[in-house]
């Protein structure tokens, strides 16, 4: 009966997910990390950590504090950087058959449009996605995502740099999101990917001392979901381009929500943390799901939730 | 080899005041752990999303013991666990104390309820017919859970004199070391503070300290980076390990502490 049900999605440009759960960058490492215990080909596709092209060593502790049904994190895009992870980690993700989509941050434009210059010939990328949302750093990041003009020019230029499948995450610390994809669309983009944290905070009363190092950091998990869900409905009412959906999903009912909201991909973040078999719960639902609601192909949900 | 696994509550009861030993079946960590591992425990319906890691106590047969101090929610959860109950585990993570070949003598330093990782070392060395000198400091005497689980020779301090001398079981150990001429490797794990006392004591030039550290973790596997620790093994200081990957053990010349 599996046979029938169809989870496939065709983002466009000849990229097609085996099913529509990613992972979210950051939240997963390089996906080596975790294949003594899950098989990660279970993902319709894997987003790497955020990428830049030096290595960067990231924000003083404390980097993480748990808060009511989330966490919130200023991790500050620690990686190992360009040469290190083409060195590294390329043996491991090449020979992945899941979609593997390498997440971009960087300082300047320049530094973007480098990484992808040197990444452009590895035949195992599926894609990038550029990180123009980060809350954490204090060069670039949100800088990009939060600015019409930068996000216009930056898009531009990128899709000059590459004809690759290329998604820009967005941040929901805007007060227009649905006018940012608009820009991200008109300047050639394939995807949008939303949302990425929530500035957030959290105070120690006793010492008064902030719980993270940089004060505000980027609020996640399933705390966040109704925002995403939200942001997600503001964009799919503007773009033409596909949604992929991140923020706080934790079980299969909460993909096939943000399906009906507009995504057509999803991408699990910190519920990586709380269940690292979340992705084999999550496919059977969908399975039992469509089979129940009579469904042959996931791709039929994609926006239909009723007004 | 990491597993996901449900384990089985065999026993749980308190052993000092607020402290438990659970005894939990799971052949597939119990058969592979080493001393200084850690296990995550979920706790999949809570509104706190994070695991909480715990060091393994030991092994007996199929089962791992745990020794936990009830300071929040999750472990008063833990409190009430039951025979029959099942947990959801993920183990064995982290490094393990590098003990095996040793030719220094062992001394096991332990603060409060982070005897838990030393009490595997223990039984392991038990079973290479070493019998290392056990420090082990509390708050005072109703705090103290391991003195008839303990077969080593045993030094004990609490702050309030309670039980055993009054004051730091790092003093004891200083003591304990400049009359003893031997080369010594110590294997510490406790609270910060003295944590931070052992880093800033005036240790003879042939002594190892190995400690075993505890940070907030949100996922116990490298993955999100937040348990992180300074590494000054290369100089520079400009390096973090992470606690959950690169440790729980680190040489305590190669960390360094925040103030």
């Amino acid at each position: 009966m599996n046979l029938m049900i169809d989870l496939r999605v065709d983002l466009g440009k000849n990229l097609v997910l085996s099913n529509p759960v990613l992972t979210a960058s950051g939240t997963f490492g390089y996906g080596d990390e975790l294949v003594e215990i899950l098989d990660i080909n279970r993902f319709g596709g894997i987003v790497t950590k955020s990428l830049s092209l030096e290595p960067r060593i990231g924000n003083p502790s404390p980097r993480i504090v748990e808060t009511v049904s989330g966490m919130i994190n200023s991790i500050g895009l620690a990686n190992i950087g360009l040469e290190a992870f083409l060195e590294q980690k390329k043996p491991f993700l090449r020979e992945l058959n899941c979609k593997v989509i390498v997440n971009i941050a960087a300082k300047t434009e320049e530094e973007f449009g480098t990484v992808i210059q040197k990444l452009d010939n590895e035949d195992w990328i599926a894609g990038y996605e550029i990180n123009v949302s980060c809350p954490n750093v204090k060069e670039g990041g949100i800088a990009f995502g939060t600015d019409s003009q930068v996000l216009d020019r930056l898009t531009q230029t990128l899709r000059k740099t590459t004809k690759r499948f290329l998604i820009i995450k967005l941040s929901p610390n805007v007060t227009d999101i649905a006018a940012m994809a608009k820009i991200v669309q008109d300047n050639g983009a394939d995807a949008v990917s939303l949302i990425n944290t929530v500035y957030g905070a959290a105070i120690d009363i006793y010492t008064r001392k902030p719980k993270i190092n940089t004060i505000i950091g980027g609020l996640s998990g399933p705390a966040i979901k109704p925002i995403a869900v939200a942001n997600i409905i503001k964009v799919q009412n503007s773009v033409d381009i596909p949604i992929i959906g991140i923020g706080g999903i934790s079980s299969g009912e909460d993909v096939v929500e943000f399906i009906l909201a507009g995504a057509s991909a999803v991408q699990l973040g910190t519920i990586n943390f709380m269940n690292p078999y979340a992705v084999n719960d999550i496919l059977e639902f969908l399975r039992v799901y469509m089979k129940q609601q009579k469904l042959m192909s996931i791709s039929d949900l994609i926006g239909r939730f009723e007004k | 080899m990491k597993c996901l696994t449900s384990g089985i509550v065999v026993d749980n009861h308190a052993i000092a005041e607020n402290i438990y030993k659970a005894v939990i079946t799971a052949p597939v960590i119990a058969n592979q752990c080493l001393p200084g591992q850690f296990v995550n425990i979920y706790f999949p319906e809570s509104i706190k999303i994070f695991p909480r890691p715990f060091s393994i106590a030991g092994i007996d047969n199929n089962a791992i013991l745990l020794v936990y101090k009830v300071i929040g929610s999750q472990t008063t959860v833990m409190s009430g666990w039951k025979p029959g109950d099942s947990v959801k585990i993920l183990g064995p993570l982290g490094n393990s104390f590098n003990y095996s070949g040793q030719k220094n003598e062992p001394i096991l330093l332990a603060g409060g309820v982070g005897a838990a990782p030393l009490m595997f070392l223990r039984d392991r060395l038990y079973q290479e017919g070493i019998k290392p000198t056990f420090f082990l400091g509390a708050r005072t005497k109703s705090q103290l859970p391991f003195l008839s689980d303990l077969k080593s020779e045993l030094i004990l301090t609490t702050d309030d004199g309670s039980t055993g001398s009054k004051g730091l079981i790092t003093d004891k150990l200083l003591e304990y070391l400049q009359k003893n001429d031997n080369p010594v490797s110590v294997f510490a794990c406790g609270p910060d503070p003295m944590m931070k006392t052992l880093k800033s004591m005036p240790f003879p030039e042939n002594l190892s300290v190995y400690v075993s550290l505890e940070k907030t973790m949100a996922c116990g596997l490298g993955l999100c980076q937040g348990c992180i620790v300074k590494n000054s093994s290369d100089n520079d200081h400009k390096h973090y390990s992470l606690v959950c990957k690169d440790g729980p053990i680190f040489n305590l010349d190669d960390v360094e502490f925040d103030d």
